[in-house]
């Protein structure tokens, strides 16, 4: 009996031996541990053996067993193992290849400053209005107290529908437009599409302005200083220097120019900002009474103050693009880099 | 304009450095950049009329630095005994309005000659070229005092009679530049009894040029009305450095002081003598205007703490009069200081922006009118974006060419009266054309897969005065969307429609169709009508040939108006199924004509309330396979159940559709 059990065993160690994957070594499970297997045929015939001997035997049945069990286990892990090994070796790629999926599309970097420049005055408190790109000329001259034949009519070089429309040559007109319609308090920008007959490296004859104006019973330009001041940090940097210049438009008086440190140089002075270490921003200044008048307000009773500015000459500042019409020519080389 | 520091010096003391000067007149309000030689460049704004002159810098120059202006004398020598020019020369006045003041004085027995070098240096320095002794004066004294004077040779004029007068419709003038100007009558002419010998104020004619035989100078001053003066020079083309001052308004006292220092020059520099007494004529006297300044006005706009006396001084400083509160405007500055907001501009500008305190409003901000559309633009940028299309910005005009290419009418088309080119006259009614040339662009440069998108006006005209503006969004694609070129596959009309589905998802929009469209834009079979929204489609390929472009290019167009009208503004919660759902599978193939939407109708139809959704899950040429979710809210379905309705759902694709099961 002993032997014969001893006989088992080591054929099933010969055998789980062979095995050389984890199928063939479940077959020698199921042949030396099965139901149907020797080993159990055995343990089955114990009861034929007197029972003196049954321990022993049933012993040796069990010991043989447990070799048996804990060598298919361990050989069962470690074939398991090679072959994960060979399945991840065969799977191994290389991790350099492209990604797959479709590019992704940029926005404009025009939008881009827009957005940046439009979020700063909605988080101030501002809200958007809108006006048609093709004007009168009331709205955008006359009201704006730009008489007609007036010098200052040719600061702009105008696109005409006909004598009294056209293509709007600022975002000004939203501005009386508004006033028009609506009473003070009012704090609006407005963004938008701008044209002028104009066309060279620093002109387009489409480009993008954002308008911004607050009316008030007291706005004094002390509060245009500071607003301006508040955008331009959160839009150049927080250490950036401002300065503002008297300067002329028809529709604020006093005016201003408002400058910011050159971003190229940091004010020392470069080909950018002709020496000078300043770029001009915006244009501002404080509500005209003849606005206010056209509008039937009181200018005795309000104050405001208003500003407006270039996108375009913004964007190229800040990506140091020397071109505007790259901003229209749209090569998708240009938008990628956005 | 160009003005010489040393020039300048004659009429102020400067202690400062050129560098410094420059950056004093910057942050005065004149943009100043300092050139070779000392000169100054300066950016006149359009308001500053008084600025046009080296005297009206020096002015400034002196409220800046708190310093005075030194004054110029000058020795005029007349000739007593002899003549007086009242009897040498008659002038008439025909039109005050256009011509407020004229003045004139004459020089005798002068000698045409060379200038000595120190004017023409000045000159040159300045920028203008030296012609002789007598237009040298001329120019020297525009440029000192801002005040344009004309010299005529006296005997060339007609009887020496002088009359200033509206043009003759299509009357002719020669001006000193060669060029022969058509007038008409609005324009102001100076005029013999014969014809005209200048356009007033722009330009002398030729028929009464100083010339080397010339002996006899009338030397002209005059005020003319800066807004027939713009006019005429705007529509002659013809903008002179005599043009722009007057076109701003000279100053009414200089007109005066000009001629006798101009007369007194020419004399001197011609070895001439200057004739008694001088030609006036003048619609009446002018008053300088007077204004009521309130400081406390003053420091509620400003924001400031300026005291009374800092007023007064930096006003008399400018120039201006103050006794108490009124202020008296000098002439220099009648054309743009006329109302106290000029004066307060004045106070802040000398007082300096920069030492104003920079505060925010103390305002209530009002309730938003929040504009819906400017932030749904901006969502669509961002879910389009991230859709694989580049945002384009392209021009709002375009050409006659683009209209034909694409086909487009133009009968509607906004013209522009006076484009820069015929490829920018046109006011676009689509943004395709834009967007194709941008294909083209890129395809010319190499770069064959394009993806493109803009959200743009578009515009047409109206029966109203201003055109009718819309916006809209369209998409042009061609080529492949992948990152890398081993995924293959090309943008076809499924892309653009895959891009569209999770447009519409984004937005909430669920009620949308596809339907059949005979546009001309789209290749038949191979677009739709996006029901009420636009037009999703292959290019048709007889527009594609017009352009530089190999592939076939796709397109969408939507109009934003009707698409955020769609848009769901609220969501709301729906809760997530509780039971299981069991499938079923159908595959057939269709007769030609029966399409995708209809099938899945069909079985929608069939199902009844337990299909949960229905798709088309395999294609194999003409062999289509539909799965059909079943589930029910109430409770987990049996085979049975789900069996019952799907024997409906195949009788019914049978009977109906006429389909074959496989």
């Amino acid at each position: 009996m002993q032997e014969k059990i001893k006989d088992i065993e080591k054929q099933a160690l010969a055998a789980i031996e062979k095995a050389a994957t984890a199928a063939a070594l479940e077959e020698v499970r199921v042949k030396f541990l099965g139901k149907k297997s020797e080993l159990m045929a055995v343990l089955k015939s114990l009861g034929t053996l007197s029972l003196e001997d049954r321990p022993q035997a049933g012993s040796l049945v069990n010991a043989s067993k447990s070799i048996i069990e804990t060598t298919i286990k361990e050989k069962m892990t470690a074939l398991l193992q090679a072959e994960q090994a060979k399945k991840i070796e065969a799977e191994k790629i290389d991790v350099t290849l492209p990604g797959k999926g479709i590019r992704r599309g940029r926005i404009h970097p025009i939008t881009q400053v827009m957005e940046e420049a439009k979020s700063i005055f909605l988080r101030l408190g501002y809200e958007i209005a809108e006006g048609p790109d093709i004007e009168s000329d009331h709205y955008n001259f006359d009201g704006l107290n730009i008489p007609p034949h007036h010098p200052s009519r040719d600061m702009w070089s105008t696109l005409f529908v006909s004598d009294s429309v056209i293509l709007r040559t600022h975002t000004s007109p939203v501005q009386v437009r508004v006033m028009e319609k609506r009473k003070p308090p009012l704090a609006i920008i407005a963004p938008g599409r701008v044209y002028r007959r104009d066309s060279d490296a620093t002109h387009s004859p489409v480009f993008h302005q954002l308008e911004g104006f607050l009316v008030d019973k007291k706005v004094t330009f002390g509060d245009l200083k500071g607003t301006l001041t508040e955008f331009l940090r959160q839009m150049f940097g927080q250490n950036k220097k401002v300065r503002f210049r008297p300067s002329f438009f028809p529709f604020t008086e006093p005016s201003a120019e408002v400058d910011v440190e050159c971003v190229m140089c940091s004010g020392r002075g470069c080909r950018l900002c002709k020496e000078t270490g300043w770029l001009e921003i915006l244009g501002s200044g404080m509500i005209d009474p003849n606005v206010f008048k056209a509008v039937g307000y009181d200018a005795e009773k309000h104050g405001g103050f208003a500003f407006g500015m270039g996108i375009e000459r913004i964007a190229m500042l800040k990506y140091g693009i020397d071109d505007i019409r790259l901003f229209f020519e749209n090569d998708i080389r240009f938008l990628e880099q956005f | 304009m160009k003005v010489p520091i040393e020039w300048l010096k004659d009429l102020v003391d400067i202690k400062i450095k050129p560098e410094q000067l420059a950056r004093l007149l910057t942050m005065g309000g004149l943009e100043t950049v300092l050139e070779a030689d000392n000169v100054l460049e300066i950016d006149i704004i359009p308001n500053r009329a008084d600025c046009w002159s080296i005297r009206g810098i020096a002015r400034e120059v002196a409220a800046l630095t708190k310093t005075k202006l030194k004054t110029k004398n000058f020795k005029l020598k007349t000739n007593e005994i002899s003549k007086n020019i009242k009897n040498e020369v008659t002038v008439e006045v025909r039109d005050k309005k256009l011509c407020p003041r004229y003045m004139a004085r004459a020089i005798e027995n002068v000698e045409i000659k060379n200038s000595p070098e120190w004017l023409k240096k000045r000159l040159e320095q300045a920028g203008l070229r030296s012609i002789n002794n007598v237009v040298d004066v001329t120019n020297y004294l525009l440029l000192e005092l801002g005040q344009p004077m004309h010299a005529f040779d006296a005997d060339l004029i007609t009887e020496r009679k002088i009359i200033v007068r509206r043009a003759n419709a299509k009357e002719k003038v020669t001006t000193l530049d060669d060029k022969t100007h058509e007038l008409d009558k609005d324009m102001l002419v100076i005029s013999d009894p014969n014809s005209a010998i200048a356009v007033a104020g722009v330009m002398g004619a030729g028929n009464t040029e100083v010339n080397p035989k010339t002996k006899t100078i009338i030397l002209e001053s005059a005020y003319f009305d800066p807004i027939s003066i713009h006019k005429t020079s705007k529509s002659l083309k013809l903008r002179t450095d005599s043009s722009i001052r007057f076109e701003h308004g000279v100053d009414w006292q200089v007109v005066k002081e000009a001629v006798d220092r101009g007369a007194a020059m020419i004399a001197e520099l011609g070895q001439g003598t200057v004739l008694k007494g001088k030609v006036d004529v003048k619609a009446g006297a002018k008053k300088p205007k007077v204004i009521k300044l309130r400081p406390a006005r003053v420091n509620q706009i400003l924001g400031t703490n300026i005291s009374n006396t800092q007023m007064i001084n930096i006003l008399k400083g400018l120039g201006f009069k103050v006794s108490g509160t009124q202020v008296a405007v000098p002439f220099f500055r009648a054309a743009d200081v006329y109302r106290e907001i000029d004066l307060i501009e004045e106070i802040a500008r000398i007082y300096g922006y920069h030492k104003i305190e920079a505060t925010m409003p103390n305002t209530s901000f009002p309730d938003k009118e929040v504009d819906q559309q400017d932030l749904f633009r901006n969502n669509l940028r961002q879910i389009l974006a991230g859709c694989g299309l580049n945002e384009a910005q392209t021009y709002s005009m375009i050409g006659p060419a683009d209209f034909e290419k694409t086909a487009l009418p133009q009968d509607k088309a906004v013209k522009i009266a006076n484009p820069m080119n015929i490829e920018e006259s046109l006011m676009r009614t689509s943004l395709l054309p834009g967007l194709l040339n941008v294909v083209e662009h890129n395809h010319n440069r190499q770069m064959e897969n394009v993806f493109v998108f803009e959200i743009g006006k578009v515009f047409e005209s109206a029966a109203q005065k201003l055109p009718a503006e819309k916006w809209l969004l369209t998409a042009a694609v061609t080529g492949s969307p992948f990152i890398s070129p081993i995924d293959k596959g090309e943008a076809d009309y499924f892309f653009l429609k895959g891009i569209l589905y999770n447009l519409f998802s984004a937005l909430g929009i669920s009620n949308y169709r596809f339907i059949d469209t005979t546009s001309h834009l789209i290749q038949p079979g191979q677009g739709a009508e996006i029901a009420g929204l636009g037009f999703v489609g292959a290019l048709h390929p007889d527009i594609v040939a017009n352009y530089k472009v190999n592939k076939p290019v796709f397109f969408f167009e939507i109009d934003l108006h009707e698409l955020i009208a769609l848009a769901k503004k609220e969501r709301r919660y729906k809760s997530l199924p509780k039971y299981p759902y069991v499938y079923r599978d159908i595959a057939m193939f269709a007769p030609k004509g029966i399409g995708n939407q209809m099938i899945i109708s069909a079985i929608k139809e069939a199902a009844g309330h337990l299909a949960a959704d229905v798709f088309l899950f395999d294609k194999y040429k003409d062999s289509l396979a539909y799965r059909v979710i079943y589930r029910s809210a109430k409770d987990t379905l049996t085979d049975t159940e789900v069996n019952s309705h799907h024997h409906q759902v195949i009788a019914a694709l049978v009977s109906k559709l006429n389909v074959r099961i496989r």
